[in-house]
């Protein structure tokens, strides 16, 4: 059981190539952080860091309250999954797994016990025998999960462990990583590019973007006041909608976003907030989840009606995905499925005020 | 119904039989073009003098003319009593041993420093290291005959320097150290090659193994002892075989600088069946050479790749 502090960390390559900048992370002891982004923001090699596996260039890495700089890896009680898995093709399952300890000299009979009892937990203990070779992918995946935990470290990384899994094995995957850290009750940290299983499984998610932290919380808050236009782009599928060229105006003491196609009123809540921003030019962030249909309103929202064209429409059975256009701009709803949306129909729709993001222009900043 | 069944049925089954029968026909005509002029080549002046060399092994014969004076196992028996043919066999062996136990360790190890890892000017070390391999035979010996010549080759010229009182070896004409200065060219001149396909068995290892092994716990002999060496079994297997093959067919590089000598202390096989078989028109004699060579490597071929490579040929995931 450990924490993890990444203090002012720099990862720069030769020709002065910066993969992390000043990653300035505090990872609480039994917490599930993932660090989320798009390929190349610097996620992996942050783990890797941690790992050992890449020198740190500048700054701290502490595992617990041990600066692990000059640490081997195999000295700083971390265990880790590999996107390939990284099973030892040459060894069976059972070795696989009792590698590790059998590297500490662990002895035989705890070894052996160890493995067992981790392959039961895991389901694969009918697998022992066998090579990776003769495994499938989900079983492979289990393996390399076994192969972490029958050492018990203190630390446990995981870099895209399910990103060679098909979708339906994902989701199982998915629960039954967060089951396993719920019964470890140990330190998680987990990279993937997928906000989904970022949403589904962190207590806390890291979004990075170009090697820099843009912001760090739990899953509700990223989704609910995503700090800047990256994060509000980046969590949620399908992403949100962003109206560009758009001006905060004032109005008989009340604030209204002017998105030219619309205009929209800001809450009153907002106020105190936006009012400093009036006349700038900022950016209008809408979830595709807080556009109704005007027939299937929920109830409890903030609605202002609008018309748009119907451009497309995704049949997805719990709900419709319609492409919708208005003078030139395409952005997209999810409706209710009982929703009579056809190609080419011009339909009502009500936006939820209380759901609007707005963006500093410039900055691409969320206006505080 | 059942009327249309048995119609239909036996009429349909032999048409569909035919059908198969004609297209199986049609693709063993076609293998068969395209195999007959390799095969034919195969059978004219591979197989046919192999059966040639065990024939005339049979005959007391110079070569010229039919063999007509034949002796049946005598070559064979002969050869058994041949201290010099005996001694050959010896050498190839010592050759063959000095390759595993040195030639090949050296070649990994350098292929470990050069084949990756952020050693500086590798790419340079890489190329250098590979020349020797690209000089043919001939080019090789006669560099090394310079080379090891006792009054003016580098060799006991740069021993000069650093030794005092050094007196000049005759590398090459020395009974006692011929056959490992023999060796010492041979490994300058073949270890390249094995060197480039341990880089190419280094490269097929993915990176994640290694850090795998790092997170769990290895040091990197342990590494290499547990990850990348076993790893590598393939390759490793490959070049014992090439080189075990090679060990016993060494023939140019040794005629070039010796030809067996002084005194048959550097004879393998090869020069041993072209010293007392060509050279002296016993071609019978040389014949039975032949085939016992032909033998031995077709033995340690067939039982190696059934036996140590068989692994290898399985299907890999």
């Amino acid at each position: 059981m450990a924490s993890v502090s990444f203090r002012n960390v720099w990862k720069k390559y030769a020709g002065d190539v910066v993969a992390v900048r000043e990653l300035n992370i505090e990872v609480a002891d039994k917490e599930f952080l993932v660090l989320v982004g798009p390929s190349g923001c610097g996620k992996s090699t942050s783990l890797r860091m941690l790992a050992g596996l890449e020198e740190i260039s500048e700054g701290e890495i502490l595992i617990g309250d041990r600066v692990v700089n000059n640490v081997a890896p195999k000295d700083r009680d971390i265990a880790m999954v590999f996107q390939s898995y990284a099973l030892y093709p040459h060894m069976t399952v059972y070795e696989n797994m009792a590698f590790g300890l059998r590297l500490r000299k662990t002895p035989k009979q705890v070894i052996d016990q160890r493995v067992r009892e981790v392959g039961k937990s895991l389901g694969i203990e009918q697998l022992l025998d066998r090579k990776p070779r003769q495994l499938s992918g989900g079983q492979r995946q289990r393996v390399a999960v076994g192969r972490a935990i029958v050492r018990e470290p203190a630390v446990f990384l995981m870099d895209e462990p399910l990103s060679n899994l098909d979708a339906k094995l994902r989701v199982e995957a998915r629960a039954f990583i967060s089951k396993l850290h719920q019964r470890l009750g140990t330190t998680f940290i987990y990279v993937t590019h997928d906000q989904v299983e970022a949403m589904t499984m962190g207590t806390r998610i890291a979004v990075m973007s170009a090697g820099e932290l843009q912001q760090i919380d739990t899953p509700q808050n990223l989704y609910d006041n995503p700090v800047n236009i990256f994060v509000a782009g980046f969590i949620g599928s399908p992403s949100m909608n962003f109206f560009d060229n758009c001006r905060l105006l004032e109005e008989g003491g009340k604030l209204f976003v002017d998105a030219r196609i619309f205009r929209l009123p800001v809450p009153q809540k907002r106020y105190e907030k936006y009012r400093p921003h009036v006349g700038s030019d900022v950016v209008l962030g809408i979830r595709p989840e807080n556009i109704h249909d005007s027939h299937f309103t929920p109830p409890g929202i903030e609605p202002a009606s609008i018309e748009a064209n119907v451009d497309v429409v995704e049949q997805m059975g719990h709900e419709k995905v319609i492409y919708l256009e208005e003078s030139g701009k395409t952005f997209i709803a999810r409706l209710d499925p009982r929703t009579t949306a056809v190609v080419g129909q011009r339909i009502p729709i009500v936006i939820d005020l209380a759901s609007m993001h707005l963006f500093d222009k410039k900055t691409e900043k969320a206006l505080e | 119904m059942s009327a249309i069944r048995f119609r239909v049925l036996p009429r349909a089954f032999p048409q569909s039989l035919n059908e198969s029968q004609k297209r199986s026909r049609e693709k063993w005509l076609t293998i068969a073009f395209l195999v007959a002029p390799g095969m034919a080549i195969f059978l004219i002046f591979l197989l046919l003098p192999i059966f040639q060399s065990g024939y005339y092994s049979l005959f007391k014969w110079n070569g010229f003319g039919f063999p007509k004076d034949f002796r049946g196992i005598d070559n064979y028996l002969d050869l058994a009593k041949d201290k010099v043919f005996l001694g050959s066999i010896a050498h190839s062996f010592t050759i063959m041993s000095l390759s595993l136990l040195v030639q090949l360790p050296l070649a990994l190890a350098l292929a470990l420093l050069v084949g990756r890892g952020s050693l500086p000017g590798r790419q340079i070390f890489r190329a250098i290291l590979f020349v020797p391999y690209i000089f043919s035979e001939v080019i090789t010996a006669l560099i090394w005959l310079y080379v090891l010549h006792p009054n003016s080759g580098l060799m006991n010229k740069t021993l000069g320097v650093f030794v005092q009182d050094f007196k000049p070896i005759t590398w090459l004409g020395d009974r006692n150290i011929a056959l490992i200065a023999i060796f010492m060219v041979l490994t300058w001149k073949f270890f390249g090659f094995h060197m480039i396909l341990y880089m190419a068995g280094l490269q097929s290892i993915p990176k994640d193994l290694e850090e795998a092994g790092r997170i769990d716990g290895c040091n990197e002999m342990q590494v290499l002892r547990f990850i990348t060496l076993p790893l590598m079994g393939s390759t490793i297997r490959l070049t014992i075989f090439l080189s075990v093959l090679g060990s016993f067919q060494q023939f140019t590089l040794v005629w070039i600088m010796t030809q067996g000598g002084p005194v048959d202390s550097t004879a393998t096989i090869a020069t041993f069946l072209f010293k007392y078989g060509i050279q002296r028109f016993a071609l019978g004699f040389g014949s039975a050479v032949a085939v016992i060579l032909f033998l031995l490597t077709l033995v340690f071929s067939i039982g190696y790749q059934r036996m140590v490579m068989r692994q290898d040929y399985e299907l890999r995931v």
